[in-house]
């Protein structure tokens, strides 16, 4: 056990995704003590995109990113005493680490000690996995069969617990790098550590805690104002604050950001993320413990501070969640642009065009989709009907065409139908730059039990 | 003349795989009633059509005058397989603000 730095733990947030800002993080290290900066990198998709680099080259299937930040944050960091803890390792987390100690190497960070901590990653499990008479069953779908589907599968990963970095930060590693830990284990891990919590009945709530604290910070800005439907009264955005942790051993915490940064936060700011992608808010389900949302209580202290008090939970689930990616086909994509006079008309004259061309290429899909754009492409049919000739007055309108097909070949002949639109169209249509086909990769997300996974952390020292 | 969600609500949207949760949030306390009393899963179903193929749930949150509305089978197979342009559902709850506040 760590002390941290007062009897307050100050967590930052320097990353909601793979592609966030890195200055926001790096203002947030330079001008707010912070015992731990804490990264999340990963999404659904990342972890089938990773395993396919790896597969052309056995040093990579990291989040490049992940390494950069790194390098960018350890020399501050190192001298300020806050600690760097990620997800960024993907699905080479050692080769991650091994590249991050020799940043550190060659910056002169002389005593750094940096942890890989592994045991997610089941690619290479699946076989064993699918013989042992675990059901596997799909958790949306339902479906059985995952077994028929195993020379599809491309990438398989389980969503862990904090305990591998509790574990890394015991053995006095200053940078973390994980695989794919759940989001908010790299909030829960360091409280975990810093205040000798037990995995234990007394414990449950301030763990419930720290993963509703963590779920509320780990998009970053996205509860800071970013993201708001009161975009039009949040300040600068473009120079937005990441926000920041104030953890008591109780559980509690006030939720705050970088000084002097743009955004806001208040109560409103704060419930905004709390009700993002979750389900049941009485059993906020993650893999350190089972939050209550419904429990907790928000008071605004002003000045841009929102105290959380008052959490509840359960303990950790007995199951955990496993995502198979599985390769799935291919998606070919188009758009065109069409300008008033009868632009409505326009578009349904392209649509019945490409549709003739898709014959004519002799096209074989799953699925053909199109939408308007300006009228429906977002909403569907929760979007009101326009009447054609009140959409025949709109400036412009747009085609969007997406299908779904078994080869790249087949997803090919989308683009090449939006192409003979360049002259086979209406008059006055404009178009982008072509959409390349896309290969997909659905996901296959299913429960096994906890004692499937050990995580295990191994130390770089420079 | 009827209200709709959006002079009484803000929302934000998502997805879990092939599962939409969108969260309304009361713009003031006073406006947590008529939020409550305005969202029912048949009223998303009815507003969405075919584009929710699966359950709606809702979830009260008196603690932050919210409501979760939780969409199964709303994106089109899920962000990784979707024909949509809105594959994640960023943009999917916004529609939600359109149902009519039904008044006490």
């Amino acid at each position: 056990m760590s002390t941290p730095l007062s009897a307050t733990l100050r967590l930052g947030a320097g990353s909601g995704f793979w592609g966030d800002a890195m200055d926001p993080a790096m203002e947030l290290l330079e001008k707010e003590p912070l015992d731990y900066l804490c990264f999340d990198f990963l999404a659904e998709l990342t972890m089938a995109l990773l395993q396919r680099q790896k597969a052309k080259d056995p040093n990579a299937g990291y989040v490049a990113d992940a390494v950069a930040y790194m390098k960018a944050m350890m020399p501050l960091a190192h001298a300020r005493g806050t600690r760097l803890i990620s997800n960024g390792g993907g699905v080479n987390v050692a080769a991650a680490a091994r590249q991050i100690a020799a940043d550190a190497r060659a910056l002169g960070l002389k005593g750094m000690r940096i942890a890989a901590v592994e045991g997610d990653d089941f690619l290479g499990r699946m076989e064993g996995l699918l013989k042992s008479g675990l059901p596997l069953t799909h958790m949306d779908t339902g479906a059985n069969n995952l077994a028929e589907r195993a020379g599809d599968i491309v990438c398989a990963n389980v969503y862990t617990d904090s305990t591998g970095i509790v574990q890394a930060l015991q053995q006095g590693a200053d940078v973390v790098i994980a695989g794919r830990v759940s989001d908010n284990a790299v909030y829960v891990g360091p409280a975990v550590h810093a205040f000798g919590w037990k995995r234990d009945a007394e414990h449950v709530d301030r763990i419930a805690a720290a993963v509703a604290l963590g779920h509320i910070v780990e998009c970053a800005s996205a509860c800071t104002g970013g993201m708001s439907s009161r975009f039009a009264e949040m300040p600068h955005m473009g120079r937005v604050g990441f926000p920041i942790i104030e953890m008591q051993r109780d559980g509690s915490a006030v939720i705050t950001k970088t000084a002097g940064s743009g955004g806001k936060v208040d109560c409103h700011t704060i419930k905004e993320h709390m009700v993002y992608e979750i389900a049941d808010p009485r059993a906020y389900l993650m893999p350190d413990g089972v939050a209550d949302f419904t429990s907790l209580r928000l008071d605004d202290l002003g000045g841009d501070r929102v105290r959380v008090s008052g959490m509840r939970g359960k303990g950790a689930p007995r199951t955990l969640k496993l995502v198979v990616g599985l390769k799935d086909g291919w998606i070919g994509e188009s758009m065109a642009f069409f300008p008033w006079p009868n632009a409505y008309d326009r578009v349904m004259k392209a649509k019945q065009t490409m549709l003739e061309r898709f014959e004519r290429l002799d096209l074989k899909s799953d699925a053909i989709h199109f939408d308007v754009i300006g009228l429906n492409m977002l909403h569907g049919d929760a979007a009101p009907r326009i009447d054609p000739g009140l959409a025949n007055q709109l400036p412009e309108l747009g085609l969007r065409c997406a299908v779904r097909t078994r080869s790249a070949a087949e997803a090919d002949k989308v683009r090449r139908a939006a192409a003979n639109l360049w002259i086979m169209g209406p008059g006055g249509t404009s178009f982008g730059t072509p959409i390349k086909p896309r290969p997909v990769v659905s996901l296959w997300p299913t429960l096994i039990p906890s004692g499937c996974v050990q995580q295990t952390v191994s130390m770089w020292e420079v | 003349m009827a209200r709709h969600l959006s002079e009484i609500a803000y929302v934000r949207s998502g997805d879990k795989g092939d599962v939409c949760t969108a969260g309304l949030i009361a713009r003031t306390p006073q406006d947590y009633a008529p939020l409550l009393r305005s969202v029912s899963p048949e009223r998303v179903r009815a507003l969405y059509g075919s584009w929710i193929k699966g359950d709606v749930e809702c979830y009260p949150m008196d603690n932050i005058q919210a409501v979760v509305v939780v969409m199964r089978q709303a994106l089109g197979g899920g962000a990784t397989q979707t024909l949509r342009l809105d594959q994640t559902g960023k943009s999917l709850g916004a529609a939600l603000l359109r149902l009519d506040v039904v008044e006490a």
